[in-house]
């Protein structure tokens, strides 16, 4: 990931899952972030922690908007991936201990 | 499959008039035991009961049931309701149903008063049962759940067509059997082919996925699948032929077959990465501890132990009452804090993001007011269980009225999560 890769990461940090009440990076859903500048475009992999998550399409939604607020002259695609499938190996430290607590 | 659960959601519309009736329904059961705590405390097939165990198993449980499946089908079998149009008739048939067919039994109208309140009610469920059906159709996701919420299916209609049977057999007696053997085979294909089943298909999916629990051995539920669905069969058969034996075969299976989903359920518990129970879990795991008391009453009422001959019916009103108002009737308040708010965010909220002040779906409840209902049903859930025990008509009006302003708080959360308005962005 590039810096400005890393930046988007960071920025999707402010996407909470509204069931678990935990960011979507620390829960390990952000699989991927390509940003590619000369076609003016990121794309973002998420998975969800249960292919039946009905929250997806807000999650989706919140995500795009948030990007697009920072990258208004971006196209912006979110992509639904199912593999490899979410464990619990993919939560963050910080991940794990605010799903302890919460 | 990239595919979004929420994409196939049905319109609200279809699901939040089934937790409101269901709410309202329970709220005027509690009332019916303030004013008539007799109920409780007399054989169990007395015409009170018989209206009070209706209405709530129609009005309030399989009523709350069908609107969560509503939204529920789509997640677990990853396809659209077939029919939202089927799924409102059938609110409209079982609503009216889950009121006159009650009203018949409390005024003791055998007849053709109670025929057409029941015939209502196989109508109603029919149509359901042919849209669950019908969409299952749709749905190449195979699975255990799947597989547990059809069976139940089918075992409901085959409950309210034999209590179709039985409602004509009262009237114009033509089945040899007697009426509470009939009754105990109507009960028991309702509770266990019906209610616990279509609990475990929902809550195996469900409860992993809210304590987010990885890895569970589903085996346990293919054995719970097999052990209820044989020992169901084998008891309602033997109650038809007046089989002892059978019966005691059957309720050892069916037993054996909770215990497996149980053991599913303790698991997912134990390996769960959320630890926090918020309130709506916390009900949720009462529920799963009452569920104790009927499945060790019934080898009370099974083996009729002497020196309990005196408590015996006391303890068969009870083991009704453990099941419906207990276990059943705290699992589904418990899961309405889970799912309902849910379904309300994200109607509300569905494209607005960005726009408006977005809460968390827990914030659309009083948690405060959840917490004291919590408490309220647990302490008018023992006090009704002692009245019952001791037959003391005082007592069980007691246990009406703590339940009646345990089940008035949960209406307020539900129509304060019904009619959540969204904040502008100042």
């Amino acid at each position: 990931m590039n810096t400005e890769e890393e930046k988007i990461l960071q920025l999707l940090k402010g996407v909470v899952d509204p069931e678990l009440m935990v960011n979507i990076v620390d829960l390990g859903l952000v699989y991927d972030v390509r940003v590619n500048e000369s076609e003016k475009k990121i794309d973002v992999d998420l998975t969800l922690t249960s292919p039946g998550c009905p929250m997806g399409e807000l999650i989706i939604e919140d995500m795009k908007q948030l990007i697009t607020v920072n990258y208004a002259d971006y196209k912006v695609s979110v992509n639904l991936v199912w593999e490899p499938m979410w464990t619990l190996e993919r939560l963050t430290e910080k991940g794990k201990a605010a799903l302890g607590k919460n | 499959m990239n595919q979004i659960a929420s994409q196939n959601a049905p319109s609200p519309k279809v699901v939040i008039p089934h937790f409101v009736f269901g709410g309202m329904t329970w709220l005027a059961v509690t009332t019916l035991i303030i004013f008539n705590p007799e109920a409780f405390t007399q054989h169990f097939f007395n015409p009170l009961l018989l209206s009070i165990t209706h209405l709530l198993a129609l009005g309030w449980i399989t009523m709350v049931i069908f609107g969560a499946l509503y939204q529920l089908i789509p997640v677990i079998m990853e396809v659209k309701l077939y029919s939202e149009k089927m799924a409102i008739f059938s609110f409209i048939l079982l609503g009216l149903g889950a009121i006159l067919l009650p009203f018949s039994f409390w005024n003791s109208q055998l007849g053709s008063f109670m025929y057409v309140s029941a015939t209502i009610i196989v109508i109603g469920i029919g149509l359901f049962v042919a849209n669950i059906l019908f969409t299952a159709l749709q749905s190449t996701k195979k699975s255990i759940e799947k597989i547990f919420i059809l069976t139940a299916v089918i075992w409901l209609l085959f409950t309210v067509l034999a209590g179709l049977t039985l409602a004509i057999n009262l009237a114009h007696p033509f089945l040899e059997l007697s009426h509470l053997e009939l009754l105990k085979l109507h009960a028991h294909a309702g509770v266990v082919g019906w209610f616990i089943q279509l609990i475990i298909g929902v809550s195996s999916r469900l409860l992993p996925m809210f304590m987010v629990s990885h890895n569970l051995n589903t085996k346990k539920l293919t054995f719970a699948y097999f052990f209820i669905n044989i020992g169901l069969v084998i008891g309602i058969v033997s109650l038809f032929i007046e089989q002892a034996n059978g019966v005691i075969t059957s309720v050892f299976a069916v037993v054996f077959g909770i215990f497996c989903y149980l053991s599913f359920i303790y698991e997912a518990y134990k390996k769960r990465v959320k630890k926090h129970l918020d309130i709506g879990m916390k009900q949720t795991a009462i529920s799963y501890i009452i569920l104790i008391l009927p499945l060790s009453l019934i080898f009370i009422l099974l083996f009729k132990f002497e020196i309990l001959e005196t408590l015996t019916l006391p303890l068969a009103v009870a083991y009704g009452s453990t099941i419906f108002i207990g276990f059943i009737t705290s699992l589904i308040m418990g899961q309405t804090y889970k799912t309902l708010p849910f379904i309300v965010w994200l109607k509300v909220y569905r494209n607005q993001v960005g726009k408006v002040k977005m809460p968390l779906p827990k914030d659309l409840y009083s948690e405060k007011v959840a917490t004291i209902q919590l408490w309220l049903f647990a302490l008018g859930f023992v006090t009704l269980l002692v009245g019952i025990t001791f037959t003391t008509n005082n007592i069980v009006r007691a246990s009406g009225i703590l339940l009646f302003i345990a089940v008035a708080l949960y209406n307020f959360n539900i129509l304060k999560i019904v009619f959540h308005q969204p904040k502008k962005i100042e």
